[in-house]
């Protein structure tokens, strides 16, 4: 088939009549005070709630006494230092997000866009990683701390006599702790691919598509 | 936004509607789909018309937002079916003697166009619109050579469609 066939079809799209759907200035305006339901929205909107799931997970650890057992390993001191360093970089994360968030403009050419939505999401992929990391950090501390404290175990759960002693206790220290961090990376895991997974499936599959030739010619 | 900005805004859009339907003809199979999207460029063309500035013109920007909106915001897949047919677009016919051939070549076209994938769609769009690949590559953000490329592909892939 000969370009001359699409230059047919051509002809028959410049001559296309106007849509019957012709709305009128009044309609338009309605539309434009409608709320968006764009991606960049849902990524704002998840953002905020990501940020919020873990300031309310650190709130409730410190208000339902779970920092008890640092205290009673003298680790206050430590925990405090910790904790400010934590809402400094959280603060610093929440900055970033907003920045990469609002630099985000439709006026853009389609690449620059795309590579916009998906930094401002990587803000948020990052804010969770410092999260899991901090806390698999802080457990290893602890577990470090409590191995080396006599009688830390027992300071610990506050039973004094425990049959379970020295490597035994040590592993179930550390069995339950896996099995707590598993869990919780197994609900991000969750979070990870399936909510962005289904939210980003499209403009991922477009971005590739768009950006596929260039790494061809490389 | 000031009423005297609000109003020269509608006017513009009002004007060059066209363009926005016609996207959504693309992107869209159904009337639903279409009216959502049309509202999803919509708001976005109202809440970024303060930054437009008039550096280019009015109907430029509008397929700039409009196609960005499809490809890159609007979050239904618009997974075409095969068998999809395209009846439910409205035309009007403007009067007796409309080419009959060129309603039915719209057709198919239209039915084609919703086969491709998401930047091969905002392409064959661009080239039917006669834009020149300066504005295309500028559009899309990638280079001239590269919009050669995969315009040729695209329309390749088109007319394998068309005349299997």
């Amino acid at each position: 088939m000969s370009t001359m066939d699409l230059d047919q079809y051509k002809k028959a799209w410049d001559n296309q009549p106007e849509s019957v759907q012709k709305l009128s200035a009044l309609d338009i305006y309605k539309m434009s005070q409608s709320k968006s339901s764009s991606i960049v929205k849902w990524i704002f909107i998840i953002g905020i709630l990501e940020f919020a799931f873990w300031l309310s997970i650190n709130y409730i650890v410190t208000k339902t006494g779970g920092f008890e057992p640092y205290e009673q390993l003298n680790l206050m001191g430590f925990l405090n230092y910790t904790t400010y360093l934590h809402y400094a970089v959280i603060l610093l994360f929440l900055l970033l997000f907003y920045r990469n968030y609002s630099a985000i403009s439709t006026i853009d050419n389609t690449k620059t866009l795309m590579k916009k939505i998906l930094k401002a999401r990587k803000t948020v992929k990052w804010y969770v990683y410092y999260n899991i990391i901090s806390v698999v950090v802080l457990s290893l501390i602890f577990n470090i701390l409590i191995i080396n404290t006599p009688d830390g175990f027992a300071l610990l759960t506050g039973v004094e006599n425990t049959n379970l002693t020295g490597g035994k206790m040590i592993a179930a220290l550390i069995i339950t702790q896996v099995f707590i961090v598993g869990i919780m990376v197994l609900i991000l895991w969750l979070i990870y691919y399936l909510l962005y997974g289904i939210l980003l499936k499209k403009l991922n599959k477009n971005f590739k598509e768009l950006s596929k030739l260039e790494e061809d010619n490389k | 936004m000031d009423k005297k900005t609000e109003k020269s805004f509608l006017l513009d859009f009002e004007k060059n509607q066209n363009i926005v339907h016609k996207v959504c003809r693309i992107y869209t199979t159904n009337q639903d789909a279409h009216k959502d999207l049309f509202q999803e460029i919509t708001i976005q063309l109202w809440k970024n018309y303060e930054k437009f500035r008039g550096d280019s013109k009015f109907s430029t920007w509008m397929y700039r937002v409009a196609l960005n909106t499809a490809i890159s915001l609007y979050r239904k897949s618009t997974r075409t079916i095969k068998t999809q047919d395209i009846s439910d677009v409205a035309f009007k016919i403007k009067s007796n003697d409309y080419d009959d051939t060129e309603e039915r070549q719209l057709k198919a076209l239209y039915k084609a166009i919703h086969l491709l994938n998401d930047i091969d769609k905002a392409l064959i769009f661009l080239y039917l619109e006669s834009k020149p690949y300066k504005e295309i590559s500028e559009t899309l953000g990638i280079s001239e050579v590269n919009a050669r490329v995969k315009m040729n592909r695209a329309k390749e892939k088109l007319k394998n469609t068309l005349n299997p």
